[in-house]
């Protein structure tokens, strides 16, 4: 995926002021930044949910997103959400779901609907649509949030297995406490990706 | 990654979509207590409350003058009340709560036309099971001279009022926004018509009203021989514009930004 020079702004206020970016196959990018620094306007934009002011974004192949709100509905249980989405992605059978279900702890609530399920459980289901058709570009906004330690980890564990097998990941966080696991990190500030040291710090 | 051909996902996706409608609106339990009680007691009302005496009403579609039961007639216009509301907010509510899912799933590959076909497959079934069950309600204190026509007529009316709905849940950004707006509309259009607040219905303004052809047709079911053609086509008129508006509104809704190829996509602005 590339970005180039992508602006947006809400009424007069500019969120993103020109932001590059090139999401290469095989590499695991990390976006951070202070609350309503535009990391999930940033995000959106990527995804296709928003268009941009300005810009360009250019992407080939298959793209998943895992919005920071889980988007689910909640007259479904969660096996109804992977039916759904199956026959949305043209899969020919859920694994691949199933796999991730399993990564993740999930599978024991494949018969509740999501409207009962807690914070934490909800976001596993919501990561698990963005992932179930294997993309090639991965957009993970706070993908982990509400997750337990373990989960946290195996979550970390799968996302290094993507990037093993080629994908391209970008994970957007307000903190950057998961910067060593990352192979570039960005900071957004001022509507701009600053990299590097500056970042880090 | 095992995908299924083009070809035949267009009957699949259709299924899918119109099973996961009905599940949803399986889930609204308060809808189907809405019309299990309210249909009954607002036309029970309506037979113990208002006045039995005769009323002369003057039936626009045809310009016959009709003799009509008060009691009877609030029936008719109360029916068409309940069902219009019951269903544009059983289509608002399913539509309102499930917006981001369906900007979800259509981002995802789903087919927007075959998620507001399965919409208005619901549709469809609500509006039959509500005016249905309305006429029959009606029919246990008195005999209409076509019940079938009194059927279609506030199956009309309810499909135009669901459409209604789809547009407002896809528009608006609270839920209270669309109840009191599809409230609002039903009261002002069954209000200014009702034939007993305006027997005369001389007033041409009427005619443009969302549930115009409904009453008349529902009026003529219940006191004339004849069958105002005419009138139900205008409803469905109605029906066809609501349609194709919710449709626009939906689309816009939930269009994605970047195209949809799947070897490359890109979105350029400015």
């Amino acid at each position: 995926m590339e970005v180039c020079n992508v602006r947006h702004g809400y009424g007069r206020r500019e969120v993103l002021c020109g932001v590059d970016l090139v999401l290469p196959p095989g590499a695991l990018t990390g976006v951070v930044g202070e609350n309503g620094a535009g990391k999930s306007t940033l995000l959106r934009i990527l995804s296709g949910e928003l268009r941009p002011d300005g810009g360009a974004v250019r992407h080939r192949g298959r793209l998943g997103y895992c919005p920071q709100q889980a988007v689910l509905n909640d007259a479904f249980t969660v096996r109804q959400h992977l039916e759904f989405f199956r026959t949305a992605y043209g899969l020919r059978n859920l694994c691949r779901a199933e796999e991730l279900m399993d990564v993740l702890g999930l599978t024991a609530y494949a018969g509740v609907r999501t409207g009962v399920l807690s914070g934490g459980t909800r976001q596993k289901v919501n990561l698990t649509l963005a992932l179930m058709h294997d993309p090639q570009v991965l957009l993970l906004d706070e993908p982990y949030q509400g997750f337990d330690w373990e989960t946290y980890l195996r979550f970390w564990e799968l996302v290094t297995r993507l990037r093993e097998a080629g994908r391209a990941v970008l994970v957007v966080s307000h903190l950057a406490h998961d910067a060593e696991r990352l192979d570039r990190l960005f900071h957004l500030r001022g509507g701009v990706l600053h990299e590097g040291a500056e970042a880090r710090a | 990654m095992n995908r299924t051909g083009p070809g035949r996902g267009a009957w699949r996706h259709l299924a899918t979509a119109i099973r996961f409608a009905l599940i949803e609106h399986g889930r609204n339990r308060f809808a189907m207590v809405l019309v299990a009680v309210f249909v009954p007691i607002w036309i029970s009302l309506a037979h113990l409350v208002v006045t039995p005496g005769w009323v002369q009403i003057r039936l626009r579609a045809t310009g016959e003058v009709l003799r009509a039961g008060g009691d009877e007639l609030t029936q008719i216009s109360g029916a068409l009340n309940a069902a219009t509301l019951i269903v544009g907010f059983m289509m608002f509510a399913a539509t309102f709560a499930s917006g981001d899912f369906d900007r979800r799933l259509t981002m995802a590959g789903y087919p927007r036309i075959h998620l507001l076909l399965a919409k208005v497959t619901a549709l469809v079934l609500a509006s039959l099971a509500v005016a249905a069950y309305a006429t029959v309600v009606i029919c246990l204190y008195w005999s209409p001279q076509r019940p079938w026509l009194l059927a279609v007529g506030m199956f009309c009316a309810a499909m135009t009022y669901g459409a209604f709905g789809v547009t407002l849940g896809a528009l608006l950004k609270k839920e209270v926004e669309g109840m009191f707006t599809i409230v609002m509309i039903s009261i002002i259009d069954l209000t200014v018509q009702n034939p007993i607040a305006n027997p005369v219905a001389d007033n041409r303004l009427t005619d443009y009203l969302p549930s115009y052809g409904a009453m008349q047709a529902s009026t003529a079911a219940g006191f004339s021989s004849t069958v105002p053609f005419t009138d139900l086509a205008l409803q469905l008129v109605w029906f066809t514009g609501a349609a194709l508006l919710a449709f626009l509104v939906f689309d816009r809704r939930t269009r994605s930004a970047l195209p949809a190829a799947p070897a490359c996509a890109s979105v350029t602005v400015g």
